[in-house]
């Protein structure tokens, strides 16, 4: 069997998969607790990374990882070249266009302010609307924009939307379901297609018991 | 390429020159005749001709009388272009080319250095292979872990074609399909009229491994005749490369960025390096443009890639 190196992403997603990973028999070599990055199963046959989010794309892409977990959210806004082999049960939320409750209309013939961290998506969703638009990229807190004048609406995740509705915003329409996302690179695949299809096997199974939420 | 020293720089060039002397010995032993391919294209012709290429990764040149020019961004489009309005019904070219490609890649121009295969006019029925094996021996001169990643166009464009998707959903599925994402599929078929062929398509994605593998899951599905001609042109490749099977992959799904190939399309890998090394296929319709559908196979040999690989690996 050939080794397997796995991207996992750092934070909440992270430690449902490595729930998950744990639950399927293949992830009992890593711990949460450690700070270390690495960590390698007993018999070596898989290497997991713990990586920011935001650059497990780009350690499967170039193949420093074979494979990967990563948010749809994150995969939609990269232009990468992977495979998307198999969609989780964890990370489920949705990509929204939210705004004051009374300023309803998103559609007219001005140019609307879009404050997201994903100038990409948003781009490609008011594109293909025909609505005009000018994208304020930010890196955190998009609620404060509306609320402080630097956009009219915001394209951001929504899980629950209660720190929507805390700040008086509410979702105008839903773009996009997001979940988490198993992604390959694609000459890993060619090479070791038996061993990562294995193991989806093994997180899919487990991943449709109990997460189903 | 970029150096900080002179010494590791032409290391560099000395090693690449090595390499394409030593495939381009061996493609000429082997009775393929040499031509220097063209830098520039008229932009119209090429595009006209190549519709799937990229029209704003292209390099464009302003000639003086005002006429758009371009760097080469496919050389195969620029022989095929050159040749066959003056093409001879039983002329039969075997032909070798070094050239270099440019196309705009977001931050820069990316030159890039291939050696190229095409044999053209020939319509005996063993090409397909002989064409296969010559790009085999090329790729295990330099490495032991290689493989090769076999498909046929004609298989997804038969099942697309009994399906007879609108633009859109042609262009989204074929997308999810280079994907390999089997849900989004499913939803997305799922949300279409329902035609007999689509189940399959659904299924396409499981359709690769080795040929008695894939032959195993053919059941029941849908099969047109050019999905059969199709499997049955796998076949006799399959027969044919049976010393090396555990170097082939077949993926009935694959899908080529170039729009030309139909019939046979290959890649070939070295473990360790992240991209194709070789990549080709038979291209019979692109020559049709140009009045007579002439058989036409080829494939390139990234020289930068291999270079990198080789090296790697000892």
């Amino acid at each position: 069997m050939m080794g397997l190196t796995i991207a996992i992403p750092k934070g909440r997603l992270g430690n449902k998969a490595i729930e998950i990973l744990k639950g399927a028999g293949v992830g009992s070599a890593i711990d949460e607790d450690s700070r270390k990055l690495v960590f390698n199963s007993e018999n070596q046959s898989i290497e997991f990374i713990l990586l920011k989010n935001s650059d497990v794309i780009t350690y499967v892409e170039n193949g420093i990882a074979d494979i990967g977990i990563s948010g749809k959210d994150m995969i939609m806004e990269s232009s990468g070249d992977f495979y998307e082999l198999y969609k989780m049960n964890i990370g489920r939320c949705k990509m929204s266009v939210a705004g004051f409750k009374d300023k309803k209309a998103f559609k007219d013939d001005t140019i609307l302010k879009v404050a997201t961290k994903y100038p990409e998506t948003a781009r490609r969703f008011f594109n293909s609307r025909g609505q005009k638009i000018k994208i304020i990229k930010l890196n955190g807190s998009i609620e404060l924009a509306p609320i402080l004048g630097l956009s009219d609406v915001i394209v951001d995740i929504v899980e629950t939307g209660n720190t929507l509705k805390a700040n008086g915003l509410e979702v105008f329409e839903d773009m996009y379901d997001i979940s988490a996302v198993i992604i390959s690179n694609k000459i890993s695949y060619k090479f070791k297609r038996k061993e990562i299809k294995e193991i989806i096997e093994l997180i899919r199974r487990e991943d449709s018991n109990g997460q189903v939420n | 390429m970029n150096f900080l020293k002179i010494e590791d720089e032409m290391k560099y060039f000395q090693r690449m020159f090595v390499l394409r002397k030593e495939i381009e010995n061996f493609l000429y032993k082997e009775g393929y005749m040499n031509i220097e391919p063209s830098i520039f294209e008229e932009y119209d012709e090429f595009t006209s001709v190549n519709s799937r290429i990229d029209r704003s990764s292209t390099v464009k040149i302003l000639e003086s009388n005002s006429d758009i020019l371009i760097l080469s961004p496919d050389i195969t489009t620029g022989i095929i272009n050159k040749f066959m309005p003056r093409w001879d019904y039983d002329l039969i070219l075997k032909i070798f080319y070094y050239g270099k490609t440019y196309k705009h890649n977001g931050t820069g121009i990316k030159e890039n250095r291939e050696m190229g295969v095409e044999i053209i006019g020939d319509k005996s029925p063993n090409i397909d292979q002989d064409t296969l094996m010559t790009a085999e021996r090329i790729i295990s001169r330099y490495s032991e872990n290689y493989l090769f990643e076999i498909g046929n166009s004609k298989f997804l464009k038969g099942i697309m074609m009994a399906c007879s998707f609108n633009k859109e959903d042609y262009d989204n599925i074929l997308n999810l399909l280079y994907l390999k994402n089997k849900q989004e599929l499913s939803d997305y078929l799922s949300g279409l009229k329902y035609r007999e062929p689509m189940s399959t398509l659904l299924n396409i994605l499981d359709l690769e491994g080795t040929y008695e593998e894939i032959n195993g899951k053919l059941e029941g599905l849908y099969l047109n005749d050019m999905m059969k001609t199709s499997l049955e042109e796998l076949k006799i490749i399959d027969e044919h490369m049976k010393n090396i099977t555990d170097k082939i992959i077949y993926d009935l799904s694959m899908v080529s960025e170039l729009s030309y190939y139909d019939g046979i399309i290959f890649r070939g890998y070295i473990q360790g390096s992240n991209t194709e090394i070789i990549k080709g296929g038979r291209y019979d319709s692109f020559t049709e443009q140009f009045g007579i559908k002439i058989p036409a196979i080829g494939f390139t040999v990234e020289l930068d890639e291999l270079l990198k690989a080789v090296y790697k690996e000892g």
